[in-house]
């Protein structure tokens, strides 16, 4: 069963979304397909040179980049999501896939979680 | 007519007594086996782990939802687990952990346990429905 996990918070301010990337990574180690999608205020996290350590936390892009290795198939984005906070392909990190997100575009996951 | 019976596993994301999630649970919970359904197992992610905290100590004029759950698992033989790296940061711990980590005591309300996420996974991947109980904004 196809599972997709959506955060919608920026980084940072609430650890809603570390916990997201989490039950991803996790369904990816038990060989679960997972696809993880960004949207909202959630699209933060994939701006590029992010200064975490300003704040004393770890930038969230190491993360992202580990989501792939650990086998999380896919990495979208909310177009709408992404036009609104001026994320395009030179401010974004790489390896994001556009996608717009309807009813149709839900139905094609089994399970489908948000935290918040 | 009947319905057939599913499987549940339930997600509880929300403290108690700043959230009303575990409370909602309980009650999810308590319908589900009243109408013939199994419950898996119960799981506590982020906020949710301080449900397995036995160190929780309300007025005794209010409802005691750590001690309300905790009697519903055991009646029903429901396992209860928190999440370890949501239990850890927030100070939820047993023996293997306060040994492990050199701590003062461990605070683990018996019959939750403490165990990885894999947990959520397999009631992801065996269970009928996967109910999540977040605390909100």
């Amino acid at each position: 069963m196809k599972t997709l996990v959506i955060i919608n918070q920026a980084p940072y301010g609430n650890w809603s979304g570390r916990e997201a990337l989490d039950m991803a990574l996790s369904l990816a180690a038990f060989d679960q397909p997972a696809t993880l999608l960004f949207t909202s205020d959630g699209v933060n996290w994939l701006r590029k040179d992010q200064q975490a350590a300003a704040i004393s936390q770890k930038s969230v892009d190491r993360n992202l980049a580990a989501a792939s290795i650990f086998g999380v198939s896919e990495l979208l984005a909310d177009h709408q999501s992404c036009h609104r906070f001026g994320l395009d392909d030179h401010t974004m990190i790489e390896g994001i896939t556009l996608a717009n997100i309807n009813a149709d575009f839900l139905r094609a996951y089994g399970h489908v979680i948000s935290l918040s | 007519m009947s319905s057939p019976a599913l499987s549940f596993t339930l997600v509880i994301t929300g403290a108690p007594y700043s959230t009303q999630a575990p409370q909602t649970a309980l009650a999810f919970a308590r319908a589900t086996v009243a109408a013939g359904h199994r419950i898996d197992r119960v799981f506590l992610y982020g906020d949710g782990v301080y449900l397995a905290s036995n160190l929780a100590s309300p007025p005794s004029d209010e409802a005691n939802w750590s001690h309300q759950w905790r009697a519903f698992l055991e009646e029903k033989a429901v396992p209860g687990v928190a999440c370890i790296a949501s239990a850890l940061r927030r100070g939820i711990v047993d023996d293997n952990e306060k040994q492990r980590y050199e701590l003062p005591a461990s605070n683990i309300a018996a019959p939750f346990s403490i165990a990885g996420l894999g947990e959520w996974v397999e009631g992801v991947a065996r269970s009928d429905r996967v109910i999540y109980f977040h605390g909100g904004n």
